[in-house]
């Protein structure tokens, strides 16, 4: 035995001391004796035999076919290997340190999706392995121009994340900036991909998400043949797909499944509820605080009717209920499933009937409350749905201070914020200020599928 | 994070279209049918004159500037007069920017607080009003450009709420076409009305970031035809509506062509229209105070966003400067007589161009 050999076998048990997994083995080889040190923790017992203990009882020879020789200088990549689950093995009268790649983690099967669930299509969604969310992936496009470029983020846990993308449609300027943002990040650890999402944004200060996450392969797959760019990350359900814009967050990928006119109607639905939920409240205190003349007489009589009762300003009014909501949401997401069942009900009634009767708020209010809480769920993406939560409140305040007009002012400061958007580079607002005519064939309208064929403006496709 | 390069041509043909459209449309068109009044009925076809100068005077514009591709009018003027000329001129440019968008923005508010907010001062819608318009300028030309097509879309909705005055009014008004008497009235209705086309000039400052500068011309040329196209449907539903008498003193009379119809969950239109307006004052206002942040940074050959700060809180001093609304009203108006000149300016330069050509020649 060499004596550097051994130095590094002592430098890894100096390292590994504390940790009680470790496995240090030596064992009686044909080729002498050897030492073999992994994780247990890590690989699975019948991977170990299968791979590791049968052959180098049997045919040692089998071993340097499947290992990697590595060198020895440097113990940091070694103890690195040992913690991704490979298996080390020092052949002591050669001078050799082979690894073997016997990382077997427990996964979870496939199943359903629970956030992005739908009636028609494919029902698969990924799973927190990498691998596993890559092969489903693959499995749609099978296309070897399907690349995916592994690398680790996080400066402390050096966790795996995978950039697919289809080498002959992508636009390189795109993963060049993306690769680029990837580089620069420098954060210690990562739970989930929604965290390394924030740190590329193009503008992380901004309250509206700026690329798409999706636990769907179909979607992702479909995002991947128009251009895009996917990122998946190890331990981590969702993928993050960019550029995309505004309006693509209003897009369910079971739109395509339908028929193009239901899928029309409800785009237009879940596009114009978007406005609808942060204006509704924001108009009922701008009519009753400054404008009431915009009503028609009976209208005003009946709603000053239901409002008789109640003591406070409709700003305060608003602000209270739709503060109770939050609470109500909240606690529902929180509460294990059957006590949510409870809130739920107790919501409803405290809500619906006894603040009325106690001439705490006016109906009129609970029907628009309720209302623009049932749209604020239907964006398919929910982390734009909790952005309507919030930017709805800068909308109060504004119809509060100046009514309509601070109302159309926080709306051209909507508007104005989302045309300073971009995703990737690319604008966040098109194709409402569109890059090609053809992305008009699938906005609000979508068209009959035989007219969906051209990439998106916003991919900025290579041509071919 | 952002890592894109920046560039330095950004406006592609539907911005240019739509900057050019939609600076045009302020507050003018408000009051266009009570400018055009001393015309009575045959205001009308005025927009379209309008139209024809507005083509007829943007032509000089665009080829002073296709000779200094890269330069904006700033510093056309420092190259072509001279330093210390160039930069007084430029100066006086600035203030006049200044003094034009403090009186739109005063007029507008005025109009808010006649309209929907009655029971408070100007001073905090002002403010807020400020605050959104340096969001809107520190993202560039290009943000603001894409803000003009937006409002575009999301304004053209009202000529709906004009057809009920269409359908009310009175096809006769319009005959005979020609119906003045002296030159005078129409130079009057020329010189107040003329106001409302204003706007296009911008283009010599965000010419050089125009990608295709050949085309220019034309797009900016459907721009304003798509804004006379506007006003001239404005003029001609008021005139079919409104008595003469009505033209002439009903101030904000296009707000009035809204209250026109009836809908049995809605009354007053107008105050969701007058509000709504906010985006054409903030596309106009945004476009010149973006143009007077680009004069500054010549003025000093130093770019910095503090500049824009800065012409901000003389804005808002201006706006709520302790005078008397006659003075302001005075000074707004001179202003925008000013801002005509703007307009005439580029011929000027032309000739001292083609001077200077010739002695080089002869040199």
């Amino acid at each position: 035995m060499e004596e550097r050999e051994q130095q590094v076998i002592d430098q890894i048990k100096d390292k590994v001391q504390e940790i009680d997994d470790v496995v240090i083995k030596e064992m009686v080889t044909d080729v002498g004796d050897a030492t073999i040190i992994y994780f247990s923790s890590l690989i699975e017992k019948m991977t170990l035999q299968s791979m590791v203990f049968i052959p180098l009882a049997n045919h040692v020879n089998q071993i340097f076919q499947v290992s990697e020789a590595l060198e020895l200088d440097d113990v940091d990549l070694i103890l690195q290997k040992l913690d991704a689950g490979q298996t080390l093995l020092f052949f002591h009268k050669t001078a050799q340190l082979r690894v073997i790649d016997t990382y077997s983690a427990p996964t979870r099967s496939i199943t359903n999706t629970e956030t992005e669930s739908t009636v028609i299509g494919p029902q698969d969604a990924f799973t927190e392995s990498l691998e596993t969310n890559i092969s489903l992936v693959k499995r749609r496009i099978q296309n070897p121009m399907l690349k995916n470029e592994t690398r680790t983020v996080g400066t402390e846990t050096n966790i795996k994340i995978s950039i697919l993308y289809i080498d002959n449609i992508v636009n390189k300027e795109n993963l060049d900036t993306l690769r680029e943002r990837i580089n620069q990040i420098q954060f210690p650890f990562f739970t989930d991909i929604s965290e390394l999402k924030q740190l590329i944004e193009d503008n992380p200060l901004s309250p509206f998400p700026q690329h798409y996450m999706s636990v769907r392969p179909d979607s992702v797959s479909q995002y991947l043949i128009d251009g895009r760019i996917v990122i998946f990350m190890d331990n981590s359900q969702a993928a993050i797909v960019c550029p995309t814009s505004f309006f693509e967050m209003f897009v369910s990928v079971e739109d395509y499944y339908n028929r193009w006119t239901t899928a029309s109607l409800l785009r237009m639905l879940r596009f114009f509820g978007f406005f609808l939920t942060i204006m509704i409240t924001p108009m009922y205190i701008s009519a009753l605080t400054f404008h009431p003349e915009v009503l028609p007489y009976e209208l005003l009589l009946n709603l000053q009717e239901s409002r008789s009762k109640v003591p406070f300003p409709p700003l305060i009014e608003v602000l209270f209920i739709e503060l109770i909501i939050e609470v109500l949401r909240e606690a529902g997401s929180r509460m294990p499933a059957k006590v949510g069942q409870t809130i739920g009900i107790v919501g409803g009634i405290v809500i619906g009937t006894a603040a009325v009767e106690a001439g705490l708020l006016s109906n009129i209010l609970i029907v628009l409350v309720a209302t623009s809480a049932l749209l604020s769920f239907l964006p398919p993406i929910f982390l734009l749905s909790n952005t309507s939560r919030f930017i709805r409140y800068i909308f109060i305040l504004s119809a509060g201070l100046f009514g309509l007009y601070g109302l159309m002012l926080a709306f051209a400061w909507l508007f104005a914020h989302l045309l300073r958007l971009n995703s990737l580079g690319t604008p966040y607002m098109s194709p409402v200020v569109p890059r090609n005519a053809s992305d008009l064939f699938d906005s609000i309208i979508r068209f009959p599928t035989k007219y969906l064929k051209t990439k998106k403006g916003i991919s900025r496709a290579q041509k071919k | 994070m952002s890592t894109g390069k920046s560039k330095k041509k950004l406006l592609n043909a539907y911005h240019v279209v739509f900057l050019a459209q939609s600076v045009m449309i302020g507050t003018g068109i408000l009051s266009l049918p009570q400018q055009l009044s001393s015309l009575g009925y045959s205001q009308a076809l005025m927009p379209l004159i309008f139209g024809v100068i507005a083509s007829v005077t943007l032509y000089p514009m665009i080829w002073i500037n296709s000779k200094f591709p890269n330069d904006n009018l700033f510093r056309i003027n420092e190259i072509l007069l001279g330093k210390w000329l160039g930069k007084c001129i430029n100066l006086f440019f600035v203030i006049q920017f200044l003094v034009f968008i403090a009186g739109i923005i005063s007029n507008y508010m005025h109009l808010i607080q006649s309209t929907a907010l009655q029971e408070q001062t100007i001073t905090g819608p002002v403010f807020c009003f400020l605050l959104l318009l340096i969001y809107i300028v520190s993202g560039g030309i290009k943000s603001i450009a894409r803000f003009c097509i937006m409002t575009f879309f999301l304004t053209i909705g009202f000529l709906y709420f004009t057809h009920w005055a269409f359908e009310k009014g009175d096809m006769s008004h319009f005959l005979p076409l020609f119906n003045f008497f002296s030159v005078n009235d129409f130079y009057e209705a020329l010189k107040r009305g003329y106001l409302s086309v204003l706007g296009y000039e911008l283009v010599m400052f965000y010419f050089p970031y125009i990608v295709d500068q050949k085309k220019a011309f034309r797009h900016s040329l459907i721009g304003i035809w798509i804004s006379i196209l506007l006003c001239f449907i404005t003029t001609a539903i008021s005139v079919m509506y409104y008595s003469e008498w009505q033209l002439e003193y009903v101030e904000f009379s296009v707000l009035n062509l809204f209250k026109a119809g009836e809908f049995s969950f809605i009354e007053r239109i107008d105050i969701f229209g007058i509000t709504l307006w906010v985006f054409l004052i903030l596309s106009t206002v945004a476009a010149y105070l973006w143009c007077a942040k680009k004069g500054v940074e010549t003025l000093v050959s130093k770019k910095s966003n503090v500049y824009l700060y800065i012409l901000v809180a003389i804005i808002f001093f201006v706006v709520k400067m302790p005078s008397s609304r006659e003075f302001q009203d005075k000074l707004f108006t001179s202003a925008n007589y000013v801002g005509y000149m703007l307009i005439l300016w580029p011929v000027l330069l032309m000739m001292v161009y083609v001077l200077r050509k010739k002695k080089q020649v002869q040199v």
